[in-house]
């Protein structure tokens, strides 16, 4: 038995893909998945194989590639979205080495020789062994009881309606701007005085830094929306913002259903003002201008 | 034959494949069942008839799929409406038999190509024909008094005064256009005149009268501040004051009373400290 | 076709495509103008009338008297609705409506390309597209009996289960009823005579006489498609009928719906692919059983045509489909967001997925055929890139916009995913389905010129401009992409017409270089048919099997928008069925009708076997 380089870095990759699902912080039994399954197959096939092995080990290496760049995309791809990624990722590298006649033969050669050849007894009661104890494995992890919660399919941005009615009076959301940044000369002052709003009030579940790493951080799902970057605060005008810190969790709307957002409706306990100093605030600190269209 | 077995097999394969993928692999919405056919409006006072067309609007109207300034404006976003319906009436691209705005909104809703906002007419009809369906036909399916219910909402939400004829119970032929409301009385000019003029002190402890069925209210100044009171009178049974059953005190002073006289009575309450 | 493929016959692929694209205009075009040859007719008519009236009004009020009240369409209760015993009027005329429809589709579909393959035996004078042209209509003998039979089920189906119902389409499209079943009798005739007077009308003057009847056959069969779906439009989008349903009399206006034409397009395109795909499939089963060389060259043959004809149905078709997109939207906004966003959105994520398997088992089954041309080895090496390229391209088109995610993975995501999310969006699935589309062209472009060899002077640069062309094309198309995130939603609806626009230039422009390019090209030696490994005949069948399945997914969903309505708006529905199901639910009785469908299918190519052998005495 000859191990090639081609192999080496194919069981690598292997490894390599392992740690990282490991690493997402799962249980043991989540890494039982048909694709880790074949993958581990595949290996116990071709790398006894050595030369003749050598298709078999290329498209395990190139599909174990693409499987651990997408593991590494981050903020991290959703599970239920990997596995149809992961499917046609196998399916067209498959598809591309069995175009060819001679890619078909061998990849076909090697399983032919596992299972019914003399040489590979050894490998083939491996094979026979790991492929049912994993199944089991994927099988246990299917109806194992647990206390994860079902994912959802909520909202979370969801269209805010035309008008909303908050200190008893109505606003029109598509019109409604800060009244405060007409003021321009007293700019600096609205900034500190939100700061003040900030820090007694948003900064427990917000953060000190803005980051939404809060004192509740832990305790709290959803997550505290963070105001720092280009993808939260920036991507929505000021009066949608003024929305949300108005009327709180329980004010969302259906498609936020369920609604389990721990935030406050702040109306009761701020006012119209000071809401808008806290919006200036955390637009001010983030370095973010409120979007316009 | 084997070949026929082997293809057999393979398609049934596949099929299974997409089932299971339609029933596993995405969640299933389950979506609403039809709406419920008949459905008649009972008699109701004025608020909760808006509420109901706030709720129809946002709801079974679906007027908020379009009517939505956040989903890009597919439709005029409606602002005003008590002051723009009755603008409409004047603007020469007017082509209906309103009236009055509450005769305008009602037309808008019948018939939508009466007036289109510039901008929001269907593609290539400059502006002439109004993508909108007919809101009493089918597609939406409201019946008179909803329709009266969704004007009363446009009218009050930005601060008009609704002036559609309550619902009867009966929901039978179409509502006429609505007789015209009593002229509203001349507003009151000091807080102690408005205190007469809402017979507050039939009920409560306050100023020159010594009503007995309500809290007193001679020192309440001191308790509360103004965004309270001015709830109290809005909404009274938001906060029911310890030992005073919740439901006496008239709940449409919101509707009755001008801002400036609301305003006026908050600060003199405000100021009642003992 | 290989051979007709090659330099000396570019002329007649130019007359070929050009027959094609005539015949892919012809519906909609013909549909307008006699949709609106009767408003010149009304209209001169009430022009007439005022005329008439001028001069003797008493006589013309009385003549409005005795005009045909229509009556309004019925409010149904509950107890409207026959109830037959341990049957599902739902579900049953769900099934047989949908089998009905996988025939018809298949018989339509089958004419059109065998009037178009006869065409080009007889200007080739090559007798193996008559064969093949005679085989595949065989094929559909049968299946134009089953055709009749299940619509003939359908048809006392509904009366059973929807008599009210029936009866105001009735009041409404009698007249079209009628002639629907008329123009039937006639295909048949047409059909027959076509198929029996096949060897008898073989030669010389005969053979244009056989091929007037294949367009006459051609002919009522569309026909009796854009009648068929006149009613089906109509229950979508009604018209010609007023709030309350009364009819207005003229059954032109009830016909030209809102999205009738859209519907015309898109169901054509989207027959010839189905048809193609399922010849393909009966293709590669023969090829698979084979016994001899010369029978496996032949259904290889076979199959690579059936298979060509699906691929080119295929790309155009989510252009047409956007059209009908369009036309729902423009009809009624309420339902276009019921289709795309509401309960249906994630219906699309299914369909995604089948276009995916589409796309990958057409794009396989011609790099599968590389290997039996000689001289491939030189554009084998691009099938990786190619490959990656289209695996993206799906993997984009495949995100949904809402991500289903645990708590866990909901914690440390949060709130909004900042690169799965623009690309839930439509621009970027726009430009991810044109990229796909052209990828694919490339693939065909990369087979067809495997066997050949340019020797025009100026190939080099010709190369050069085509590379040029084809990634300036490229690069608009995802600038255009990318531009439409930045602009507000009514012009980024818009942004996806010239995304198009640039595809099919891309398309038309890389197909003129190559014809002259390769006008006088060596060839490499001839394509040895029947060299084809057996799994490229199974990308055949998933081809067949996925069309077949997502037909009658997409045809639920088309008509599942109309929600609670028998004719939107109009009629309503008031049966205990008429809830909204799942997409699971959807999914089981679209499978069923397709397995159903499948042993029909069986039954019918085992038929044309069965026929075809002798008893031994």
């Amino acid at each position: 038995m000859k191990i090639t380089s081609l192999s080496l870095g194919a069981l690598g990759a292997l490894v390599v893909y392992i740690a990282l699902r490991l690493s997402k912080g799962f249980a043991l039994a989540s890494i039982a998945d048909v694709y880790i399954l074949f993958m581990i197959a595949a290996l116990l096939i071709y790398i006894p194989a050595g030369d003749k092995g050598k298709k078999g080990s290329l498209l395990v290496l190139g599909t174990l590639i693409f499987f651990i760049l997408l593991e590494l995309v981050r903020p991290l791809i959703p599970r239920s979205l990997l596995n149809v990624y992961n499917f046609f990722i196998l399916v067209t590298v498959l598809l591309y080495f069995t175009s060819k006649d001679e890619g078909a033969r061998d990849l076909m050669a090697p399983i032919k020789a596992t299972l019914v050849g003399s040489e590979n007894r050894t490998f083939r009661t491996a094979l026979f062994a790991v492929v049912p104890l994993f199944a089991a494995l994927i099988t246990f992890n299917i109806v194992r009881p647990s206390y994860e919660a079902p994912g959802d399919t909520r909202s979370i941005h969801p269209a805010p309606p035309s008008s909303v009615n908050v200190f008893n009076k109505s606003y029109n959301l598509l019109t409604l701007k800060n009244p405060l940044r007409d003021d321009a000369a007293n700019y600096a002052k609205y900034v500190k005085e939100g700061g003040e709003v900030y820090f007694k009030n948003c900064f427990y579940c917000h953060g000190d830094k803005l980051d939404g790493k809060g004192h509740y951080y832990h305790g709290v799902n959803p997550k505290p929306l963070p105001f720092m970057g280009t993808d939260t605060i920036a991507q929505l005008s000021e009066s949608f913002v003024f929305w949300r810190v108005a009327t709180g969790g329980p004010g969302l709307p259906k498609e936020g259903a369920p609604w389990l957002s721990a935030m406050p409706i702040w109306e009761h306990f701020l006012t119209e003002e000071e809401v808008w100093k806290v919006s200036m605030f955390i637009y001010d600190y983030s370095g973010n201008k409120p979007r316009t269209f | 034959m084997q070949t026929f077995l082997k293809i057999s097999i393979f398609a049934v394969i596949a099929l299974l494949g997409y089932t299971l993928f339609a029933n596993v692999g995405i969640p299933q919405v389950r979506p609403a069942p039809p709406p419920a056919e008949e459905e008649t409006i009972g008699a109701m006072s004025m608020d909760q008839y808006i509420v109901l067309g706030k709720k129809i609007f946002e709801g079974k109207g679906t007027c908020t799929l379009c009517h939505n300034p956040v989903l890009g404006g597919r439709a005029p976003n409606l602002v005003n409406m008590h002051n723009t319906s009755e603008e409409r009436l004047k603007d020469p691209r007017y082509k209906g038999k309103a009236k009055t705005g509450e005769e305008y909104l009602r037309e808008s809703m019948m018939n939508p190509s009466a007036y289109v906002v510039a901008g929001f007419g269907k593609a290539w009809t400059n502006d002439t024909e109004s993508p909108m369906p007919q809101i009493s036909g089918p597609a939406v399916g409201l019946k008179p008094a909803e329709i009266n219910a969704v004007i009363a909402h446009l009218q009050t939400k930005d601060g008009g005064k609704a002036t559609v004829p309550l619902p009867t119970g009966a929901d039978a032929a179409p509502a006429p256009a609505a007789a015209e409301a009593a002229a509203p009385p001349a507003p009151a000019k000091t807080a102690e005149e408005a205190l007469g003029k809402y017979a507050c002190g039939a009920c409560h402890k306050i100023g020159a009268f010594a009503g007995a069925v309500g809290p007193d209210l001679t020192k309440i100044g001191a308790k509360r501040d103004e965004s309270y009171l001015r709830r109290a009178i809005l909404d009274p049974n938001a906060d029911i004051a310890q030992g005073f059953p919740a439901g006496v005190m008239p709940q449409d002073f919101g509707n009755k009373m001008t801002a400036k006289e609301l305003e006026m009575l908050v600060k003199f309450l405000k100021a009642q400290k003992g | 076709m290989g051979s007709f493929l090659k330099r000396r016959f570019i002329k007649r692929q130019a007359v070929v495509t050009a027959f094609i694209f005539t015949l892919l205009l012809f519906v909609p075009i013909l549909s307008h103008l006699i949709a609106s040859a009767p408003d010149t007719i009304n209209a001169s008519a009430a022009f007439a009338a005022e005329k008439k009236e001028a001069v003797e009004s008493p006589a013309a009020k009385k003549e409005e008297k005795s005009k045909v009240e229509y009556p309004p369409a019925p409010k149904l209760k509950e107890k409207d609705y026959p109830r037959i015993k341990s049957m599902n009027s739902r579900i049953s005329v769900w099934i047989l409506a949908q089998i009905h429809l996988f025939f018809a589709a298949f018989v339509l579909a089958v004419p059109i390309f065998v009037l178009v393959i006869e065409g080009v035996g007889k200007a080739t004078g090559d007798e193996r597209y008559d064969h093949m042209a005679h085989e595949f209509i065989k094929v559909s003998m049968t299946a134009f009996s089953l055709t009749a039979t299940s619509g003939g089920i359908l048809v006392f189906m509904l009366i059973a289960f929807y008599p009210d119902f029936m009866k105001y389409l009735a009041s409404v499209f009698g007249s079209v009823m009628i002639i629907y079943a008329m123009l039937f009798l006639a295909e048949s005739i047409f059909l027959y005579i076509y198929y029996y007077g096949w060897d008898n009308m073989r030669y010389g003057f005969r053979k244009w006489v056989h091929l007037t009847l294949g367009l006459m056959l051609n002919v009522s069969g569309m026909t009796i498609m854009v009648l068929g779906n006149s009613l089906a439009t109509f229950m979508m989008a009604p018209s010609g009928v007023d709030a309350s349903g009364v009819f207005t009399g003229h059954v032109w206006e009830a016909i030209r719906g809102p999205l009738w034409n859209a519907l015309n397009l898109h169901r054509f395109i989207a027959n010839i692919a189905y048809g193609g795909s399922v010849v393909g499939a009966y293709a590669a089963y023969k090829f698979l059983s084979a016994k001899s060389k010369e029978e496996r060259a032949h259904y290889d043959w076979m199959g690579y045509t059936a298979n060509i004809i699906a691929i080119s149905a295929l790309l155009p078709l989510p252009f047409a489909g956007y059209w009908l997109t369009a036309e729902i939207y423009a009809y009624s906004q309420t339902m276009g967001i019921t289709l795309m966003g509401g309960a249906f959105a994630w219906l699309f994520i299914t369909q995604a997925v089948l276009i995916g398997a589409l796309f990958l088992s057409a794009n396989y089954y011609l790099w599968c055929g590389m290997e039996r041309i000689k001289g491939s080895e030189r554009y084998t090496k691009y099938v990786k890139y190619i490959a990656a390229v289209i695996v993206i391209c799906f993997l984009v088109w495949f995100t949904p916009h809402s991500l289903i995610k645990t708590p866990i993975e909901e914690k440390a995501i949060g709130t909004h995913h900042s690169l799965l999310g623009p690309l839930g969006l439509m621009p970027a699935k726009n430009s991810a389905v044109n990229i796909m589309i052209l990828f694919t062209f490339l693939s065909f472009t990369l087979y067809k010129r495997s066997s050949k060899i340019t020797t025009a002077a100026w190939a080099k640069s010709g190369v050069a401009a085509e590379i040029a062309i084809f990634a300036v094309g490229i690069v608009n198309i995802i600038a255009l992409g990318i531009y439409s995130y930045m602009v507000t939603s009514n012009i980024k609806v818009g942004m996806s017409v010239p995304q198009v626009f640039t595809t099919l230039s891309i398309i038309i422009a890389i197909s003129i270089i190559e014809s002259r390019m390769f006008k006088n090209a060596k060839s490499t030696g001839d394509i040895e048919w029947g060299k084809m490994p057996a799994r490229s005949q199974y990308a055949l069948l998933l081809l067949a099997v996925s069309f077949t399945w997502l037909m009658g997914l997409m045809g639920y969903v088309r008509s599942a928008i109309r929600q609670h309505w028998h004719v939107n708006s109009i009629m309503r529905d008031s049966s205990p069925d008429a809830f909204t199901p799942t997409i699971g639910y959807a999914a089981n009785v679209v499978s069923i009708s397709t397995i159903l469908f499948m042993l029909l299918v069986i039954f019918v190519f085992w038929l044309a076997q069965f026929a075809a052998k002798k008893q031994e005495a």
